[in-house]
């Protein structure tokens, strides 16, 4: 009995262990937090600019932006480039054909992005893409001259090269065998090559902005849904005790 | 159900007690959740975009020309009227049902209509053009004089074509037809002296 | 005409209409009494007993949310997954329907598979309650058709691969497989013919069907009357009953039974509505992140498992590979023997088992594993039905059995639920070698049960239900 309940225990272990990772290294933590209006109007502003070139966020509307505090008025000024109406959609500006010709495919629409990234053992869709739009590097290589350590060979080029500057990961050697048969190694760190418009710091803020207004638009309820939801515990919490209680004082009288 | 010995007076009470507690604090929550399924029902955001307020550009209509745009599904027609026709006006209000709009004030008519030419500024009006009768879309009688299915003394208008409902160039029914309202003027207002919004106007 | 039951015209006004209605409608009424207020279920209900109401509970909340989704979603390939996000971004209130549906379709399985488990440990399965549970069971399947249908509407990675996956297993069945799948499907492969009918099946037929089956399960119950944790007959011919006849050791259902259910769906409620407002993804299992992809058929995602509520089914076929035929075969085979060898059955019977255990050996050494797989996983389910018949112990409820039988449910449970966590995984030696034992003590559980329900020393089993007082 003991000996296969351990087996059993055992077995668990085993398996936990082998958790599918699509290569790539471990994640980092995002930190933003979806309350911080401030860090998603920025991240807003950072996503209108640099990502609808190529992505589309097409189930996410222009006036759901006041959500996060910003007006109508602001809206239009700063984030509205195109004959866009406020209530019109996130579409995309990229011709799906020349898409094609450049990166072998569509960029995927980014509506949902992060919740579709996260992943059991590895961590939340927004952890994935702070680690991911954090470690791009030039790679002659590859079509578009980059790669990424947690998604490697990508199709996607540095979108934020400009304000990250290039950068080269360091290795060094490991014990065992690599992938593929290749000599092991280990990522220990990044070198600048070329400096970009931010400090590291910076950047690390605004891809942090960026995620978190990613993670917000993916679910612009959010906010909404975890405030209601204190209130329909706290009425339920209610119920129950009156519900408790009437069930108490009729089953006082069964014998 | 077995006899007790407790004083069953007590036991009632509190059973109607809790009764009524549980029952009330079900029924508020019955209601709270009722709530958003009914709002189900309320046009989406999808809905209210495709209804949002449309800009036109007025500067190219000229003097006596007419220009159609579609809000919410329906047309809306924008006439730049000319001196004359302004005048004309006040000359047949004996042939109009309801020359001063005092019909469903407010819901074919807003304020800012509720004067003889039923627009913001005279020279440029602005209506629904659907007929108030069946939903028809008149035809334009600009031409004055007469004509087939028209009186001697037309001054301008429209006239529907489905049941020969007919409206003066400010959108008035003339008596004894079939349509019952004037033309519906719908919300509208001037963000600049070229550009014209309809679907909003200034209290919104 | 019925004989109409006079009111005194001086008796207050919801009386007299109360009457009016007794008089033409008096079915409603008498159902009322039968099932309600002079239906005696048994005193000592116990925290599993809550589990039949829930799953009501449950059928109704997925209905309505039902009913209001379908006024948004669009059953075309090419609208669904935008019609989800519009139900979440763009319908007022939208995204709680959505969630209140998508956490109620995990719900109603880990409220059916506890009421299940119930059923199994007290033997509700029992005679006279047989076909009670065949009802059951009809709605388990039924239930599992509609989830599976269910799945493939928000047209994500998971659901069409998902659907793939499941489609294609038909195709293994020999001869017919091919040609039953393409019928499925509607198309070369899954796509809007596929999900337009999934559409109508999990919003009409299967729903309809569901509901008769509850109907049934029901009507079935209190025809013979619940059975209780103790499996004590509390209507049976010595059962102790008072001077108006009602069982001693029964109380009305309405109010005590009403109030109790009221009191448990509140805390049901506070579990439920806990997951929706603060976890509806719980962890990826409730709403699986790969669906939040746009299904692409010339994409198979990494790592595609079944919901959560199907793996252990998953585990069982699986584990079916071609070495763990041979095993089989085994089994197959030991039965066969047992039953020329062992039973007291005419000697034309013992023929007809050796032949038929020798056209399975064969068909099991022609036919491929994945074949069998499939009939794995299927008669894991069918097997369930046989329950009623394959318990030959001389107790129903478990309080009352050896204490070892009591480590045979916990293991069964730990199984199910190890298969379970198999089935998330990807496959992997030591969970292929682990899910292959699983299935043989599954099946085992069941199989054998004539023979271990009866090994060992039963406890006394009371005349009169165990019942403390609140």
């Amino acid at each position: 009995m003991k000996k296969v309940l351990c087996s059993l225990i055992a077995a668990f272990g085993l398996v936990l262990g082998a958790q599918a990772n699509t290569g790539g290294i471990a994640w980092d933590k995002a930190p933003g937090k979806t309350t911080d209006l401030a860090s998603l109007q920025n991240g807003a502003k950072v996503f209108v600019n640099y990502c609808l070139n190529c992505h589309a966020a097409s189930y996410m509307r222009f006036n759901r932006l006041k959500d996060i505090g910003l007006t109508e008025q602001q809206i239009k000024e700063n984030l509205l480039f195109t004959t866009e109406k406020v209530g019109e959609t996130m579409k995309v500006s990229i011709d799906p054909k020349q898409a094609k010709d450049w990166f072998g495919g569509n960029p995927p629409d980014l509506s949902v992005i992060a919740r579709s990234r996260s992943a059991a053992g590895q961590g939340s869709g927004a952890d994935y893409l702070y680690t991911y739009l954090r470690t791009f590097y030039e790679d002659d290589t590859k079509a578009t001259g980059w790669n990424n350590l947690a998604f490697p060979n990508i199709a996607m080029p540095h979108a934020l090269w400009e304000l990250q500057g290039k950068r080269e990961p360091i290795y060094a050697a490991a014990e065992g065998e690599g992938h593929e048969g290749q000599e092991a190694h280990v990522f220990k760190g990044w070198k600048q090559i070329t400096p970009g418009t931010m400090t590291p710091a910076q950047y690390d803020q605004t891809v942090a902005d960026l995620v978190n207004y990613l993670q917000w638009m993916a679910e612009p309820a959010q906010n909404t849904r975890t405030a209601l939801g204190l209130w329909v515990l706290a009425f339920l919490l209610l119920l129950t005790f009156c519900a408790w209680r009437l069930n108490a004082v009729f089953w006082k009288d069964v014998k | 159900m077995s006899e007790t010995p407790v004083d069953t007076k007590k036991i009632d009470s509190s059973k109607r007690t809790w009764l009524i507690a549980t029952g009330c604090v079900g029924a508020a929550g019955g209601v709270a959740t009722a709530i958003p399924f009914v709002s189900t029902f309320q046009p989406s955001e999808r809905a209210k975009a495709a209804g949002a307020a449309v800009e036109v550009d007025i500067s190219g209509i000229k003097p006596g020309e007419k220009l159609t745009v579609e809000w919410r599904g329906k047309p809306v027609w924008i006439i730049r009227r000319t001196p004359e026709q302004v005048q004309t006006l006040s000359k047949i209000t004996a042939q109009l049902a309801d020359p001063e709009s005092k019909r469903k004030r407010g819901e074919m008519t807003p304020e800012y209509a509720l004067n003889e030419g039923r627009s913001i500024k005279p020279e440029f009006f602005v209506a629904v053009g659907i007929c108030t009768h069946l939903g028809c879309s008149p035809s334009d009688k600009f031409q004055r004089g007469p004509q087939a299915s028209l009186p001697d003394d037309w001054e301008g208008g429209f006239l529907c074509p489905c049941h020969g409902s007919t409206f003066d160039l400010a959108g008035r029914v003339y008596k004894n037809k079939p349509a019952p309202d004037n033309l519906e003027v719908p919300p509208h207002m001037y963000l600049s002296d070229s550009k014209l919004l309809i679907g909003e106007d200034k209290k919104a | 005409m019925a004989e109409f039951k006079e009111i005194s015209p001086n008796a207050p006004a919801l009386d007299k209409v109360t009457n009016w209605f007794e008089n033409r409608f008096p079915t409603a009424f008498d159902a009322y009494r039968v099932h309600m207020s002079e239906y005696y279920a048994p005193k000592n209900f116990n925290f599993w007993y809550i589990f039949g109401s829930l799953s009501l509970l449950v059928l109704v909340i997925q209905i309505v949310t039902g009913i209001f989704l379908v006024m948004h979603y669009k059953p075309d390939a090419a609208l669904a997954f935008g019609s989800v996000e519009y139900i979440m971004r763009d319908v007022p209130w939208g995204w709680l329907i959505r969630y209140m549906h998508s956490t109620g379709a995990s719900a109603f399985f880990i409220v059916v598979y506890l009421h299940m488990f119930r059923g199994l440990m007290y033997g509700s399965y029992r005679k006279p309650r047989e076909l009670v549970w065949i009802f059951g069971c009809a709605i388990f399947l039924c239930l599992m058709a509609e989830a599976f249908m269910g799945y493939l509407l928000p047209w994500g990675q998971m659901s069409y691969w998902g659907a793939q996956v499941i489609v294609n297993l038909f195709s293994a069945i020999p001869f017919v497989g091919p040609d039953l799948a393409l019928l499925i499907r509607g198309d070369y492969v899954v796509g809007d013919a596929t999900l337009n009918r999934f559409f109508s099946f999990h919003v009409i037929a299967v729903p309809l069907v569901l509901l008769g089956l509850v109907v049934a399960h029901l009507l079935a119950l209190h025809d013979v009357g619940s059975n209780n944790p103790d499996g004590v007959e509390i209507k049976g011919p010595n059962a102790p009953r008072d001077a108006a006849g009602h069982p001693l050791d029964g109380i009305p259902f309405h109010p005590y039974y009403t109030v109790h259910d009221i009191f448990g769906v509140s805390v049901f409620l506070i579990v439920f509505t806990a997951i929706i407002f603060f976890a509806p993804e719980f962890g990826g299992y409730f709403l699986e992140y790969n669906n939040f992809i746009p299904a692409d058929p010339l994409k198979t995602p990494l790592h595609i498992a079944p919901v959560w509520y199907f793996t252990p089914y998953y585990s069982m076929l699986r584990a079916i590979t071609s070495e763990m035929m041979y095993a089989l075969i085994a089994c197959v085979a030991a039965g066969g023997l047992f039953g020329i060898v062992k039973t007291r059955l005419p000697a034309l019977f013992k023929a007809a088992i050796a032949v038929a255990a020798l056209a399975v050996i064969a068909m099991m050494l022609s036919i491929d594993a994945k074949f069998w797989g499939v009939v794995v996983m299927g008669g894991a389910v069918v097997i369930l039905f046989f329950l009623p018949w394959l318990d030959y112990s001389p107790v129903k409820s478990i309080r009352y059995r050896p204490d070892w039988h009591k480590y045979m449910y916990a293991i069964f449970v730990v199984v199910f639920v190890v298969l379970a966590y198999l089935g998330v995984q990807p496959p992997s030696k030591v969970g292929e070698r682990v899910s292959q034992v699983g299935t043989l003590f599954y099946f085992g559980f069941f199989l054998l049960m004539p023979w271990w329900s009866r090994i060992g020393q039963c406890k006394p089993v009371p005349a009169r239900i165990n019942f403390v007082a609140h």
